[in-house]
């Protein structure tokens, strides 16, 4: 398998980290573990395998790398995001791989941002998008070094 | 059988999606179910020691910086501890003269950062200090200068700050010397609204931020920033007032605790 997992997934977690400490930009910083997930479903198969290690990576997450703060909501959202990437097919993500992935991240960030800022979901509609847009936009510009330098297109590609 | 089995598996990859769903779900809902605290506590004291090379390197490289703030911070405090001194001989005085009740003294339990906060939906940050040192949930948590948080989750050495930019983030603030009083939330950097003022209360820039009577939490009269601009807010009677924080959120790195108990 040309997409080594652990490899990776020790990746995720260090640039999280660095991110998180180092990198902040307003308070704001990338969801490096979803655009993980996303990137590690799109080749298999098995949407249920997929779904269960997104649960379990977003478990993990929640409780170690995110303070064990909202418990759940990483399994939640990374289920989902690793059900959808793992549904594309080759042709579809030949063709449309950043679209795919960018979608997604997308998808996860506003699924994080409705359940953690509902509130102003339903009062401060502007407020909830700002801070929706503005891990979003991180997240893609992060996503699309780490996959121009890493080759992930490639590897990804090879592996579906 | 070749259809059977294409169903069989779209239906076992759906059930095993609503599952994680339903799973995740009933995690959520029971984020204040003790034993879910108990894990919680026991994976942070465990895995905290993640965070401290990447604290020590972000130490390493605003370590100057956070000097030279440092240094200019404790000569302006000097020069204001010589004037506040001689107006608290005086203030103790006048009290005594009125009868007033004694103020409770405040202590406070200081702490290191160990992490910024690896969340990116919330805004906190971890400290070295937990339950076993005194830290209790919902404590207020300063700066040298300020307001910067209040704690949401303690563990046995460890304990997690919500900090101001956190945007559920709310606090009770009186604004001197009008005594006004008002909502306090984030908006951006070190910038802060003061939201539900009365259009009659006269508040001018320059005007001092402290913590309210009415909260809960936190203390009254900490200090928690100062007026930048005042304007209407449109459909309504109430003024909206910025206010710039005296924490920099940017540079913080030892924080105190208010401690409940002393």
């Amino acid at each position: 398998m040309g997409f080594n997992f652990s490899r990776y997934l020790f990746m995720a977690i260090i640039l999280q980290l660095i991110f998180a400490e180092l990198l902040t930009i307003n308070g704001f910083q990338p969801n490096i573990m979803l655009l993980f997930i996303i990137l590690f479903s799109m080749p298999i198969e098995s949407s249920s395998r997929a779904t269960i290690i997104g649960f379990l990576i977003g478990f993990f997450s929640d409780l170690v790398l995110f303070n064990g703060s909202y418990l759940g909501l990483s399994s939640l959202v990374f289920s989902i995001c690793a059900y959808f990437a793992s549904q594309v097919s080759f042709n579809f993500a030949h063709r449309n791989f950043d679209l795919y992935w960018l979608s997604l991240v997308f998808l996860g960030t506003g699924l994080y941002s409705f359940f953690r800022y509902d509130f102003f979901f339903f009062n401060d509609i502007l407020f909830f998008l700002k801070n929706w847009f503005s891990i979003t936009l991180y997240t893609f510009f992060v996503g699309f070094v780490v996959t121009r330098i890493l080759g992930l297109k490639q590897t990804i590609l090879k592996d579906a | 059988m070749a259809k059977i089995e294409l169903l069989f598996k779209k239906k076992l990859d759906r059930s095993v999606l609503f599952i994680c769903i339903l799973v995740s779900f009933l995690l959520i809902f029971s984020n204040n179910n003790q034993r879910i605290q108990n894990i919680r506590s026991t994976t942070l004291d465990t895995f905290s020691f993640l965070y401290k090379p990447f604290n020590w390197l972000d130490n390493q490289i605003f370590l100057t910086k956070k000097l030279e703030v440092l240094s200019h911070e404790n000569l302006k405090l000097n020069l204001e501890n010589q004037i506040l001194s001689s107006n608290k001989i005086e203030n103790e005085r006048l009290r005594n003269l009125l009868k007033f009740r004694k103020r409770n003294e405040l202590n406070f339990i200081g702490a290191d950062i160990l992490s910024k906060g690896v969340n990116s939906n919330m805004s906190s940050v971890l400290l070295d200090r937990g339950l076993v040192d005194g830290i209790d949930n919902n404590s207020a948590v300063l700066s040298s200068r300020g307001i910067v948080g209040k704690i949401v989750f303690v563990s046995d050495n460890h304990s997690v700050v919500q900090l101001v930019s956190d945007i559920d983030f709310r606090l009770s603030v009186k604004i001197i010397p009008s005594e006004t009083e008002g909502i306090m939330r984030w908006i951006k950097s070190d910038i802060c609204e003061v939201v539900e003022v009365q259009t009659t209360s006269d508040v001018q820039i320059g005007d001092v931020i402290l913590t309210s009577n009415l909260s809960i939490y936190f203390p009254p009269n900490l200090p928690v920033g100062k007026v930048i601009s005042i304007y209407k807010e449109s459909n309504s009677s109430n003024k909206v007032i910025r206010m710039q924080l005296f924490s920099d959120l940017s540079t913080l790195n030892q924080l105190f605790i208010v401690d409940k108990e002393g």
